[in-house]
């Protein structure tokens, strides 16, 4: 992007910023007046809706698609075998994994950012390093972390003073800075908690589908069965980010630790963790 | 320990007939200070202050003067709702100490009280601390928290272990009521390097998933920060768990901060304790720079 360019876009969305109070209510159905201020330039959209339609999209250019999370060895060593134990094995994940750490995380992430401390966005970075299990589930949130970031830069999607702030995290992961951008898009926590657990839950049955294999339906069976534990997982994250800090939550599913470290050794595989 | 500060030791205490009667009203604080210092050739334990019933054993050497063993008791033989204990460890520069304990950590079933160890590990420059308990029982019921922190000062080694038994295996007793909690906290210059938090509630569907502990009711950990594993010892870490029963399930990972971590989930802690020590025999040259020698209180 040209300089002038991104000041414009900068201008642009440091005015879509200003209607964010309006956006940030919890109603996906406001649609503010001047939703035509922001059209020309790469700024996000005014409607929230439209904003995390963006951020839940599997198009995110961030290479989720390419990570099983130890799912694939799971598979390979006979633990899952068919649609009922992917399920187990997913919403299992989704409740004492992420939901335990990583999406309180987000959570206290998104209210540091957006009460501009800085300081306390990357003690939780930090946090969300040390606490991966193995080497290839660090390297698969600094991996997307370095590709959000990227896509940040490269579309104009953060204003310039945004991109400032997030620059300050060296190789930061992907929550603290899938935090940053829904707390610069205006998006609410409880939104945008669901819409990250979300995109989780849709690549663990993608990478569950190669795997298995699985057919179509058999992966829209586990997401429509997993729907509540994504709510119940949203609902937990933010209370837990409440009442306590990063030494509060918990990060121990040995099988999964287990299941990523022989991972890393397969001989055979289609992802990268 | 808590701000609440160090009881005098209450001599008059008997060991507990039983373990449900072992808490007394307020729970029995115990804690140990130990210090040790390079000297010359030889590590020392300078300094060995204790209050309640933690207390060590005379210092050994059976691997020669540098590396100091101590053995950790605690003569209650257990733990019980309310009793809080205290381990804080600090190695000089350059000492070199193993500890260990003679007997399984027991948290028996809380009287409506929780338990609470600490444990802290301070290791100096060049200093080299090898944390080595034997196993932890947790009996149903029970309501505890550990949490051990470990600070090294720049180019200092540690490794550690803990082997968790969740209810009294041997008698057939699961663990179906009740709350363990554990954390662990490696810091390297005051940053932390890796953190792991577990939580277990009695009957826990945890305890059950393929994704948690598997139906399996030991778990193990042994970490190692120090040394540099290549792909070859790390490779034969991995070969290691071909010697497990084939229900058992195991797996090595080397984090980019120089952590080497292996975990296991098995049916007894002498198969967890068994894979645990294979690893740890590969990894001691690497960052010890001897090689590994079992302490004969393990041979039982």
């Amino acid at each position: 992007m040209k300089p002038g360019l991104a000041l414009a876009a900068a201008q642009a969305s440091q005015a879509a910023a200003g209607e964010s109070d309006v956006a940030a209510s919890p109603s996906l159905s406001q649609v503010p007046s001047s939703a035509s201020s922001a059209s020309l330039s790469s700024s996000p959209s005014p409607n929230p809706l439209t904003r995390l339609l963006h951020l839940a999209s599997t198009t995110l250019p961030v290479g989720a698609f390419s990570y099983s999370q130890g799912l694939e060895w799971a598979v390979e060593c006979g633990t899952v075998t068919d649609r009922a134990d992917v399920e187990r094995w997913i919403v299992d994940c989704l409740r004492w994994s992420v939901g335990r750490f990583e999406a309180p995380l987000l959570v206290a992430a998104h209210r540091a950012w957006a009460a501009g401390d800085d300081a306390q966005a990357l003690a939780l970075d930090g946090w969300m390093r040390a606490t991966r299990e193995t080497r290839e589930l660090l390297a698969e949130t600094l991996q997307m972390g370095y590709s959000l970031r990227r896509w940040c830069d490269d579309t104009g999607a953060l204003d310039a003073d945004w991109l400032a702030r997030i620059c300050r995290l060296d190789s930061p992961t992907y929550p603290v800075l899938f935090a940053a951008i829904a707390a610069a898009w205006g998006l609410d926590a409880r939104t945008m908690v669901t819409v990250y657990v979300w995109s989780w839950l849709e690549n663990q049955v993608g990478a569950a589908l190669k795997a298995v294999p699985l057919g179509q339906t058999d992966g829209q069976r586990i997401l429509l069965a997993a729907g509540p534990a994504v709510d119940a997982v949203a609902d937990d994250a933010i209370a837990r980010a409440v009442a306590t800090g990063p030494e509060g939550w918990t990060t121990q599913c040995p099988g999964l630790a287990i299941a990523s470290s022989c991972h890393e050794a397969q001989y055979s595989r289609l992802f990268r963790s | 320990m808590t701000a609440g500060g160090l009881r005098a030791q209450r001599a008059s205490a008997p060991p507990p007939a039983a373990p449900e009667a072992a808490a007394t009203p307020a729970g029995w604080d115990a804690a140990l200070a130990l210090a040790y210092e390079r000297r010359g050739p030889r590590t020392v334990l300078a300094r060995n202050l204790h209050t309640g019933p933690l207390v060590v054993q005379k210092p050994l050497y059976p691997e020669g003067e540098a590396l100091c063993h101590t053995v950790i008791l605690h003569p209650p033989g257990g733990i019980a709702g309310g009793d809080r204990l205290a381990v804080d460890v600090d190695a000089g520069p350059g000492a070199e100490v193993l500890l260990t304990t003679p007997g399984a950590t027991k948290w028996y079933k809380a009287n409506s009280r929780t338990a609470a160890q600490t444990t802290h590990l301070r290791v100096g420059a060049n200093a080299i601390v090898e944390w080595l308990p034997l196993e932890t029982i947790v009996f149903d019921g029970a309501d505890a928290r550990t949490a051990l922190s470990v600070d090294i000062d720049g180019p200092g080694q540690v490794a550690g272990w803990e082997i968790v038994a969740f209810g009294r295996g041997a008698a057939g007793e699961r663990f179906t009521r009740g709350r363990f909690r554990q954390a662990l906290e490696i810091r390297r210059a005051g940053v932390l390097l890796w953190a792991e938090y577990g939580e277990v509630g009695g009957g826990d569907g945890l305890l059950q998933s393929a994704a948690g502990y598997a139906g399996r009711t030991v778990s193990g950990t042994l970490w190692v920060c120090g040394g540099s594993v290549g792909d070859a010892v790390l490779a034969a870490c991995r070969d290691a768990a071909r010697e497990l029963p084939a229900r058992a399930r195991a797996g090595v990972t080397c984090l980019p901060s120089g952590i080497t971590l292996a975990r296991c989930l098995c049916d007894s802690t002498e198969q967890a304790r068994g894979y645990l020590l294979r690893v740890w025999t590969l990894l001691r040259p690497l960052y010890a720079g001897r090689a590994a020698a079992v302490p004969r209180l393990w041979a039982t």
